[in-house]
């Protein structure tokens, strides 16, 4: 127990010093990189290793007799969460967002503080020495506390009443519901039925199996499989189409999807929102390969409302590519992510 | 080891002796080893394993294929629309080192530590203001040391990395050379050095990368610019690191391999090279208060705010850029990108970002724009499209025409067209139910216009109605006496551009025909920017996203007195606790 303990004490102790390093830029920034795609299991466990480090800490400090009062733990415990959700989650939340996942933890803290009687009332002990101010610290901290707190409310709202010029915050779905149908160069395609014509293997035959097989594990880094390089010049069906699609996603998408199909091409930065992420599992692993279709050929100004259409830069590709070359670049986006399309079944 | 050591400076002292006898330039400044102030004879790395490079061709060919071509001749399919081009491997010119001009960059398949291994820090961190992105967290370390053996062994055809013959390796010591502090004193001595040593030839007189624009090619024969040293965040290998003065101190030692840029290792002392990249780093664009500008991890560019504030002035809106409310006024940067959507695309942005400032009166808003450009531009003759004109239907450039051909062989010789700035407002803004916008190019249709005030580098000022990105626009003739142009100048790589347009007619409060600028409302306005000398013309230009102009309001009074009622409410409550509590105790005790 005292082993495990000490464990979580250490882990706490160095977790705190990392964190606090990286915040005060004693220590590079980057130093434990929250990786995309990872991040939220990454929070997570890195949340899981500071309880555990809180936990061994407290137990370390009161087996020395050096107890800190559970009032100090439970509200420095809470200014803990609040510092981590505002210096270490990245891209930064919202404060409304924060402000919630800060009252959860306030809830939290006080049933964790509330458990039992007897510790509620180590709890407000603190508070109730200060109301009744027996001592000369406490009276002091009385007094301060009654000149402070008015001043401090006061000047929350008068902060918050200033007329200020902050980014309305505006909502924007990210893959609003597809049509049914979609017409491109003149054809109908149906998005429920409609398939990649050049999802086919060897023989030229429609074959998810196949092309399943020819893409790579997922995962960061995703390479082709041995012996599937698609710059081979002997290669027939899939991977030669994969190439062809690859050609064309270079000479149109990449100055703003990226070489990494991440979303930060050249021109990226310039955009708002900045163009979609391939790599992210929320994207097109989510999505079936007629909506990337639709999202393709319509472009920003094809979505519907909840979509903003009018902030889309994605230009209606159906006016620069043909019905194959979109079909193609579809097929690559899989390929060079890992990707398998969602299907219907 | 020591002995390895001195015996290494031997031979490394006798073969520097060799060197300086061979060269002639009297004016070289030289160690004791007879190198070059700051650097030391370094070894060649072991060949990496063939595993190794098999490993790292699978990466290549997945990754890096699409932009360096199968042979790494940098041919690949996206190459004829990038500028600056992909680089060619073949020959084993690189441009980010440590090592002296001329030799190959460091690359050890076994030792990622930084400042130790150039081609590994390349493709970990990208090279900003190139499309060459950073792999980090995309290729693990190892792929990334992979696909490095394989280019450098199998792609870098005409020279060899373990060539103890043809190759040497002097490294510089930049973990070793103590930074000099940035101090006025430093900068001032950095400000002379740069005029003396002829950097302001190419990199223009305040530093905006405008000298000798047009006759600047790479080692291929493509046209390539000097660094504007204003955006620090452009400059290759700044390792989203930009306002670090020791990535220019490299640079500026080791010179850029296969550009005009030498290294001036031989003709500077170290403290005159501190002193020189103390002066351009402090050229870099800050804060108001004078910090280094927060630059975003996810695009490792300055972090933008949206919002374009712009504050009240009592009478005239000042037309002097000196002028106190303008220097008062809150900055915004403003990212542009090209306009790649409808064609004729811009593939190759020459504008990628402006600066915004607003002010407001009365009657009038006011927009001060400047922004980077390193030739002024005005047309000469007839331009082939009326500003109006939409001119979608230009056949666009195959891209698949080779080097010769490609847009980066034809940078800079473009027919000339005006520079050009404008600002687009959504007109019925006030009836569109947020957030609904027209669309950011040239507005959605006749329901949903957009109003466009543009100027060009010919002096004109004019405004439009624009109805759709593919419909021309409609001058508004009656609407132009109003405007005035406050300002329209180019001076050393700059433009300085101030419109003044009116507030709308807040009498018939006509949103049909005006965009009504209102206090304390989020205006949608768009930028758009050409630039004259890359060809920039009709729906050729750079564009930004939608940012907002918000006029501030002046402070209404509740905003003093209410936080004075509620402090004055929390004392009360304060007294009500305290008198509770007191009198609980004294139940008690009773």
């Amino acid at each position: 127990m005292k082993a495990l303990m000490s464990l979580g004490a250490l882990i706490g102790v160095a977790g705190l010093l990392l964190l606090g390093g990286m915040i005060f830029d004693v220590i590079p920034s980057n130093t434990v990189r929250l990786v995309e795609g990872y991040m939220p299991m990454q929070m997570l466990f890195e949340f899981a290793c500071f309880v555990a480090g809180f936990a061994g800490l407290s137990y370390m400090m009161s087996a020395m007799g050096m107890a800190l009062p559970r009032f100090w733990q439970g509200i420095g415990f809470w200014a803990f969460v609040l510092l981590y959700l505002k210096f270490r989650v990245y891209p930064p939340i919202p404060f409304s967002v924060r402000a919630m996942y800060g009252t959860v933890s306030l809830v939290a803290v006080f049933m964790w503080v509330s458990a039992s009687e007897e510790d509620w009332k180590k709890f407000k002990q603190p508070i109730m020495n200060v109301l009744d101010a027996q001592t000369g610290m406490n009276r002091l901290l009385r007094y301060a506390y009654l000149v402070i707190l008015p001043i401090l409310i006061g000047g929350f709202s008068y902060n918050a009443m200033m007329p200020k010029s902050e980014e309305p915050i505006e909502l924007r779905t990210v893959h609003p519901a597809p049509p049914a149908s979609t017409k491109v160069h003149g054809k109908t395609y149906t998005l429920q039925t409609s398939q990649n014509p050049y999802r086919v293997n060897q023989e030229g035959k429609y074959d998810q199996e196949y092309t399943n097989a020819n893409i790579v594990e997922q995962g960061m880094g995703r390479l082709m499989k041995p012996n599937a390089n698609p710059w081979d010049d002997k290669n027939q069906g899939y991977l030669k189409y994969v190439r062809e699609g690859g050609e064309i996603f270079f000479q149109n998408c990449h100055f703003c999807h990226g070489d990494n199909l991440n979303g930060r091409g050249l021109h990226a930065f310039a955009f708002n929102p900045i163009p979609a992420n391939f790599t992210d599992p929320g994207t097109i692993a989510q999505l079936q390969e007629t909506f990337i279709f639709w999202r393709v050929s319509k472009g920003g100004i094809g979505l519907p409302n909840e979509g903003f259409p009018w902030a889309s830069v994605m230009p209606p590709w159906e006016q620069h590519l043909t019905v194959d070359e979109i079909w193609k670049v579809i097929l690559f986006e899989y390929w060079h992510t890992g990707y398998y399309p969602r299907t219907w079944d | 080891m020591m002995d390895s050591i001195t015996q290494k400076a031997g031979i490394a002292a006798v073969a520097a002796f060799g060197v300086v006898l061979v060269s002639s330039a009297s004016y070289s400044i030289v160690s004791a080893q007879g190198l070059p102030e700051g650097f030391k004879k370094g070894d060649l790395a072991p060949e990496p394993s063939a595993e190794m490079i098999e490993a790292g061709k699978r990466v290549y060919f997945t990754k890096c294929v699409w932009c360096h071509g199968v042979d790494g001749a940098g041919d690949g399919p996206g190459a004829d629309r990038l500028w600056p081009r992909p680089r060619n491997f073949n020959q084993g010119t690189f441009k980010i080192r440590h090592t002296a001009s001329g030799e190959l960059p460091l690359f050890d398949a076994k030792k990622p530590i930084p400042g130790q291994n150039d081609l590994f820090e390349t493709v970990t961190h990208g090279l900003p203001g190139s499309a060459m992105p950073s792999w980090e967290g995309i290729l693990t370390e190892e792929q990334r040391l992979q696909v490095l053996a394989f280019v450098t062994t199998q792609l870098v055809k005409d020279r060899k990395f373990t060539d103890k013959q043809s190759e040497t390796q002097t490294v510089l010591q930049l973990a070793e050379i103590k930074a000099k502090p940035a101090t006025d004193e430093s900068k001032k001595r950095g400000g002379e050095l740069v005029v003396e040593k002829k950097c302001v030839e190419c990199h223009g007189m305040e530093g905006r990368g405008d000298g000798n624009a047009f006759n600047l090619k790479d080692d291929w024969g493509f046209s390539i610019q000097p660094a504007d040293w204003h955006k620090c965040w452009n400059f290759r290998g700044s390792r989203q690191d930009p306002y670090n003065v020791g990535n220019i101190f490299r640079t500026f030692s080791t010179g850029v391999n296969g550009t005009p840029m030498p290294s001036f290792a031989d003709n500077t002392t170290v403290d005159e090279r501190w002193d020189i990249a103390n002066f351009v780093n402090s050229l870099c664009e800050r804060d108001a208060l004078g910090n280094p500008l927060p630059i975003d991890p996810l695009t490792d560019k300055p972090k933008i705010n949206f919002v374009v504030p712009s504050d009240l002035v009592e009478g005239e809106i000042p037309a002097d850029m000196e002028h106190e409310a303008w220097k008062k006024a809150p900055k915004r940067y403003v990212a542009m990108g090209g306009q790649i959507t409808h064609k004729p695309r811009n593939f190759v942005n020459r504008i990628d970002d402006i600066w915004v400032r607003s002010l407001y009166n009365d009657k009038s808003i006011a927009y001060l724009l400047e922004w980077d450009d390193r030739t002024k531009s005005v047309a000469e003759g007839k331009l082939p499209w009326a500003p109006t004109q939409v001119n979608i239907d230009i056949k666009e450039q195959d891209p698949k025409t080779g080097e010769s051909e490609s847009i980066a062989a034809h940078q800079n010789n473009y027919t000339v067209y005006n520079d050009a700035i404008a600002i687009e407002t959504a007109v019925k803004w006030k009836e569109l139910p947020a957030p609904i916008k027209p669309r950011y190019l040239f507005g959605t249709n006749d329901q949903f216009p957009v109003d466009i005030v543009k100027w060009e580098a010919d002096g004109s000022l004019r405004a439009f109605k624009g109805t759709g990105w593919d419909k021309d626009f409609e001058e508004r003739d009656n609407y132009e006496e109003s405007m005035k142009l406050l300002k329209g100048e180019w001076k050393d790589g700059r433009w300085y551009v101030m419109i003044q347009r009116p507030l709308g007619n807040k009498k018939d409060q006509d949103y049909d025909e005006d965009t009504f600028f209102e206090m304390g409302q989020y205006i949608p306005t768009v930028f758009f920017a050409w630039d004259g000398h890359n060809g920039d013309a009709g729906r050729k230009m750079a564009v930004s996203a939608f940012f907002y102009t918000f006029m501030n309001p002046p402070i209404p009074r509740e905003t003093y007195i209410y936080p004075a009622i509620i402090a004055v409410g929390v004392v009360l409550l304060e007294g009500w606790v305290l008198t509770r509590r007191a009198n609980k105790k004294k139940g008690k005790t009773l």
